[in-house]
C-alpha cells in the first residue's frame, strides 16, 4: 500500500496521537493548543481544540482503551483529558511538581499511571489518587544529570526507559506500590523499588539521546542519538551500536523483535534490523523517492501570467543567484516529508507485527507508511542532497 | 555602592549542573606514554609512506588518537604526521584510501580534517584539508559530520 | 578563484546542512525560558563542538552548533587598510538592516566579519535546506560584492586574471537583467 499523505496544517507538528480506532488523532502543531482531527474519507477535519496549556505543548499520547488524552507542555504542566457524554474533553491539572519544561509524555500499557519527562532533570510518574480526584506524581530523579528528551515503558507497566541530554540512556523502575501488583523478575532485574536504575548506556560519540523504545517483548531496549547512530540493547551482553551516514535520528519504534523504524532529521524513515547474534543494520527507507507520486505533486513555478520559463531563470539568476534552470523551480525535496520528522509511532498491528506506521514532521504533514515496503537507499545521502 | 556581585555567575554553584570533563569518559594512559606512542607512530607512518602504503598509514595514525585536554604534546605530533600523509596523497588515490579505512577511522578522520582547517597556517595548505573534507563526506556522509560536533573526546 | 571557492563552499554547506538539526529545547536554567543555547550557552551539555571551515588563513567560517541553534560567522580576507574599511562598511549596512535578514544576527562573533542565528523555529517555518541555500548563495555574493567593491583598483593590472572578468561580466550582466526586468513588472 502507497504511503498516505495528510496535510494538517502549513506550520510544525510537534507530537501526535491516535485514538484505539484510528478514526481521529490528536496534534499539536506546535502551539499552546492540541488540536483533535477526525476522518472523513480521505480528509481530516479539525473537531474539537484543547486550550488550557500556556506554553507550546511538546507531546501528547492518547490511551486506547481508557479513551484519555495527556498533554505536556513546556509551561511545566500536563493535563489529562476526558470526553465527557456531550463530546467535549474536559481537563484534569496534574500535580507534577516539576520547575521546568515539560519535554515527553506517555501512558503505562495498563494505563493506570503515565510518564512525564522534564527539562528539571527528572521524570514524574504520576498515578491517579481517587480520593482526592487528582493526579499526583513521584520524581524519578538520580542519577539523571540533564533535561530528559524521551521516556518509554515496558511492557510489564514497571520499568521505564528514559534518554536524556546528558547522553545517556537509562532504565528505571517506576514502580508505585498503591497501582502496581510486585512485577514478576525480568531481564533487567528481579527486586525493583521506585528509582532502581536496572541499566546506563552511554551514546557511543556523545549526541543527546533523543528516543528510547522497549522491544515489543521488553527484553531489548533501542535508543536513537545525536550522534547519527541508533543503539540496541541486550541487557545479556550484547550492545550493537549502527552508525549512519545521514543525519541523526530523533525517534524511533520497533514493529517486530527483529526490526526497528526511525525517523528524525533527514525526513525519511528508515529500516533496521537484526538480532543479538546477527548484529543491526540499516536496511533501507519507507520513502521510496524514486516513485512517481512525486512528479504530479510539485508546484508550478507559481500563479502569474509572466512568471514560466525565461523569467523564472532570470529571476532566480536575480534573486537567489542561480544559474541553472534545472533546480530553479526544485523547491521540494523528494522525500515525503518536507522538513524533520519529529514523531513515528505503530499505527496498525496484525499478528504482533507492527505493520504500518505514523509519522508526523515539522513540514505539518502526517504521513502513514506501511512497514513492509522498504526500498533500498538510493545514492543520495538522504533526503538532503549534496550538491 | 559596589555592584561586583552582580556579576556573579550564580549558575556555576548549582550543585547539578553537568561539567564539560563528566561528559566523556577520560583516556587512562598516562601523559607520557601517549607521547611515546604518538611518536613510534610518526616513525611507523614514514616507513608505510615509504611503501606507498597510504590507506595503511592513516590507520596507524588514527587508531587510539589521543584526546581529551591534557595530551596537547601528543595532540601536536599526531597532527603533524596526519598532516605529513594527507599533503603526500595524489587528489585521485583519496577515494580509494578512504573507503579502505573504517568507520570509526573516517570519524576520527574528520576531526583531523576539522581541526587542521582551525589551525590553518604553516606546511599544509587549505585546498588539501578541503579536498580531503569533500571525498571523506561523500564517502562517510553527514553522519560523519555530525559525529564530529558531537563527539566531546576532541583530537 | 572559483576553483577554490567551490570546495570551500561545498565543506560549508555540508557542515551547515549537518548542523541544522535543531529542535525545541526549553531552557534547564531559567523557568519558562526557551531561549537559542548557543547564545546563552548556560549548559554545557547541549553545545556541540564549534567547527571552523577555512579556505586559507584570512578567509573561514565558524560554525557553533547547539541543541536548538546555530551560530554561523564569516572572516572574510581583507589585505590592507582599504579593504578593511571597505569590508567593515558593507557587513555594518547590512547588519543594520539585520531584521530583512531574518537570521542575520546584529554584531559578529568577535574575530568575524559577519554572523548568522538560526534557530530552531527558523528550521521549522521555512525548509531547512532553503535556509542552507541562503546561506551560502549569501557567502557566495558577498564574496563577489567584496571583490567587485575592490576590484577597481586592479584594473590598471596589466596581467588581470581571466576569472576577475567574469566576475565583473556576471556582475554587469545582473545588473542590466534587474533593471530590465523591473521596467517589465510594473
Amino acid at each position: 500500500m502507497a504511503p498516505e499523505l495528510f496535510s494538517l496544517g502549513q506550520t510544525a507538528i510537534s507530537a501526535h496521537a491516535f485514538n484505539a480506532n484510528r478514526t481521529q488523532v490528536a496534534v499539536s502543531l506546535n502551539s499552546n493548543e492540541a488540536q483533535i482531527f477526525s476522518r472523513r474519507g480521505y480528509e481530516w477535519i479539525p473537531t474539537e481544540t484543547l486550550s488550557e496549556h500556556d506554553k507550546v505543548i511538546t507531546s501528547i499520547d492518547w490511551a486506547p482503551s481508557s479513551n484519555r488524552i495527556v498533554t505536556a507542555s513546556q509551561d511545566r504542566n500536563a493535563y489529562v483529558w476526558q470526553p465527557s457524554p456531550d463530546g467535549s474533553w474536559k481537563p484534569t491539572l496534574v500535580l507534577l511538581r516539576i520547575n521546568r519544561a515539560a519535554t515527553h509524555v506517555r501512558w503505562s500499557p495498563n494505563e493506570d499511571k503515565f510518564a512525564v519527562a522534564s527539562g528539571a532533570r527528572a521524570i514524574a510518574v504520576c498515578h491517579f489518587d481517587p480520593e482526592n480526584n487528582w493526579w499526583v506524581s513521584k520524581l524519578l530523579k538520580k542519577p539523571i544529570r540533564s533535561t530528559v528528551l524521551s521516556v518509554d515503558w515496558h511492557p510489564n507497566n514497571v520499568l521505564l526507559a528514559a534518554g536524556s541530554a546528558d547522553s545517556k540512556a537509562r532504565v528505571f523502575s517506576a514502580y508505585i506500590k498503591e497501582v502496581d501488583a510486585r512485577p514478576p523478575p525480568t531481564i533487567w532485574g528481579s527486586k525493583l523499588p521506585f528509582n532502581t536504575t536496572c541499566g546506563e548506556y552511554p551514546s557511543p560519540a556523545g549526541g543527546w539521546v533523543h528516543s528510547v523504545a522497549f522491544s515489543p517483548s521488553g527484553d531489548v531496549l533501542a535508543f536513537a542519538s545525536h550522534d547519527s547512530s541508533i543503539t540496541v540493547v541486550y541487557p545479556a551482553g550484547a550492545i550493537h551500536n549502527v552508525k549512519m551516514t545521514s543525519l541523526p535520528v530523533v525517534t524511533l519504534t520497533w514493529t517486530a523483535e527483529d526490526c526497528i523504524v526511525a525517523a528524525g532529521h533527514d525526513c525519511q524513515p528508515f529500516v533496521f534490523s537484526g538480532s543479538a547474534e546477527t548484529g543491526w543494520q540499516g536496511v533501507g527507507t519507507l520513502d521510496d523517492t524514486s516513485a512517481v507520486h512525486r512528479s504530479a505533486t510539485r508546484p508550478g513555478v507559481g500563479p502569474g501570467r509572466l512568471k514560466s520559463g525565461a523569467f523564472a531563470t532570470f529571476q532566480a539568476a536575480d534573486s537567489r543567484g542561480q544559474s541553472s534552470t534545472a533546480d530553479a523551480s526544485d523547491t521540494k525535496l523528494l522525500t515525503m516529508h518536507q522538513n524533520t520528522i519529529t514523531s513515528v509511532r505503530p499505527y496498525e498491528s496484525a499478528g504482533g507485527f507492527v505493520t504500518r506506521v505514523s509519522t508526523s514532521g515539522a513540514d505539518g504533514n502526517l504521513v502513514i507508511w506501511d512497514v513492509n515496503e522498504v526500498s533500498a537507499l538510493t545514492g543520495k545521502i538522504g533526503g538532503l542532497s549534496m550538491r | 555602592m559596589d555592584g561586583a556581585f552582580r556579576k556573579i555567575d550564580i549558575d556555576a554553584y548549582d550543585e547539578d549542573v553537568l561539567h564539560e570533563e563528566e561528559l566523556y569518559d577520560a583516556d587512562p594512559r598516562g601523559q607520557a606514554q601517549v607521547l611515546d606512542e604518538a611518536k613510534q607512530r610518526q616513525v611507523a607512518v614514514r616507513s608505510a609512506l615509504s611503501k606507498s602504503d597510504i590507506a595503511g598509514a592513516l590507520s596507524i595514525v588514527l587508531e587510539n588518537a589521543p584526546y581529551g585536554p591534557t595530551f596537547d604534546d601528543a595532540k601536536v605530533v599526531t597532527l603533524q604526521t596526519v598532516f605529513t600523509i594527507l599533503s603526500s596523497t595524489k587528489s585521485t588515490e583519496i577515494p580509494n584510501v578512504l573507503k579502505a579505512l573504517t568507520q570509526e577511522e573516517q570519524d576520527t578522520l574528520m576531526k583531523y580534517l576539522y581541526k587542521g582547517m582551525a589551525a590553518l597556517g604553516g606546511d599544509v595548505s587549505g585546498s588539501v584539508l578541503l579536498d580531503w573534507h569533500e571525498k571523506l563526506t561523500e564517502v562517510a556522509g553527514l553522519g560523519c559530520i555530525v559525529r564530529t560536533m558531537t563527539d566531546r573526546r576532541t583530537v | 578563484m572559483s576553483n577554490s571557492l567551490r570546495p570551500y563552499l561545498a565543506a560549508v554547506r555540508s557542515t551547515l546542512t549537518a548542523a541544522l538539526t535543531l529542535e525545541s529545547f526549553s531552557s534547564q536554567v531559567v523557568e519558562r525560558h526557551n531561549k537559542p543555547e548557543v547564545e546563552a550557552s548556560g549548559s554545557k551539555e547541549v553545545l556541540l563542538n564549534p567547527l571552523i571551515i577555512s579556505r586559507n588563513e584570512n578567509e573561514r567560517v565558524l560554525i557553533e552548533p547547539s541543541i536548538n541553534s546555530i551560530r554561523l560567522s564569516i572572516k572574510i580576507k581583507q589585505a590592507d587598510e582599504i579593504e578593511r574599511i571597505l569590508c567593515h562598511k558593507f557587513t555594518r549596512f547590512m547588519m543594520q538592516r539585520a531584521e530583512s535578514f531574518i537570521v542575520l544576527r546584529r554584531r559578529p562573533v568577535q574575530g568575524y566579519d559577519i554572523s548568522f542565528l538560526i534557530t530552531n523555529t527558523h528550521s521549522e517555518t521555512m525548509l531547512k535546506h532553503k535556509i542552507v541555500d541562503f546561506i551560502i548563495e549569501y557567502i557566495r555574493s558577498l564574496l563577489l560584492c567584496i571583490s567587485c567593491l575592490i576590484q577597481p583598483r586592479f584594473m590598471k593590472e596589466v596581467d588581470r586574471e581571466i576569472s576577475d572578468m567574469k566576475l565583473s561580466l556576471n556582475a554587469r550582466a545582473r545588473i542590466v537583467a534587474e533593471s530590465y526586468l523591473t521596467a517589465i513588472s510594473t
